[in-house]
């Protein structure tokens, strides 16, 4: 298990998603940080492909309101 | 033909009859453009992540079409944005066919979204948990060996 753990997996591609949709704000939040910054590739572990359409739809998601552009903590 | 799939925030403080008297606006609208409409619904009233117009919350709701002509899809994205209550919109093409949305009939009582905490931790916390953890079974062992 310890080994396991020190492996970095695309998580993408680990549960089979091709697609990420925008409206899947669950899905997203694991990708950003407190501040709802996006996380680099290279803390994250996916892949170049999943990455792209990632940013994509966090952009998408912060456009429309459903994810902040920052996250300030407690309004 | 292309699918698109609009989806737009509507002014919270609207009543049934207002919402419905808007999405029908709307729907008119887009038949203008001549485009097959396939999924309108009410996503559900969100807390939204930064505030509109000084509204915290707001009524989200799917639109899924089939594209129209072009020219005519420009001028109902302008239509939406002088549209007065309609906060925010956006259209985005969508890679396959929509599926047409049936209602459940039990409806579920509306969750109010928490955000998760991110569950990644960082490389290095998890690599000093293991060191510790090594080094008491370690002095375990030893422990073990010297009783």
């Amino acid at each position: 298990m310890a080994f396991q753990s020190r492996n970095k997996f695309c998580y993408f591609k680990e549960n089979g998603i091709t697609d990420i949709d925008y409206k899947d704000v669950k899905l997203l939040r694991r990708f950003v940080n407190d501040q709802g910054k996006i996380m680099p590739r290279r803390i994250t572990g996916s892949s170049a492909k999943m990455h792209r359409k990632l940013v994509r739809a966090i952009k998408r998601s912060r456009s429309i309101a459903l994810m902040p552009y920052v996250d300030l903590g407690s309004e | 033909m292309r699918y698109y799939e609009t989806l737009y925030i509507v002014n919270p403080n609207l009543e049934n009859e207002a919402l419905d008297i808007t999405m029908g606006e709307i729907r008119s609208e887009l038949e203008k453009t001549k485009s097959k409409l396939i999924n309108h619904r009410v996503w559900g009233k969100k807390r939204l992540a930064y505030q509109i117009e000084n509204q915290k919350y707001g009524c989200f709701i799917l639109l899924q079409f089939e594209g129209g002509e072009q020219n005519q899809m420009n001028e109902f994205n302008t239509w939406m944005q002088l549209h007065q209550s309609v906060l925010r919109h956006m259209t985005v093409a969508l890679d396959a066919k929509p599926e047409v949305y049936v209602e459940e009939e039990k409806e579920k009582p509306v969750e109010k979204q928490v955000p998760e905490s991110t569950e990644q931790e960082s490389p290095k916390d998890i690599e000093t948990t293991e060191d510790v953890s090594d080094k008491s079974s370690d002095d375990d062992i030893e422990n073990k060996e010297a009783k």
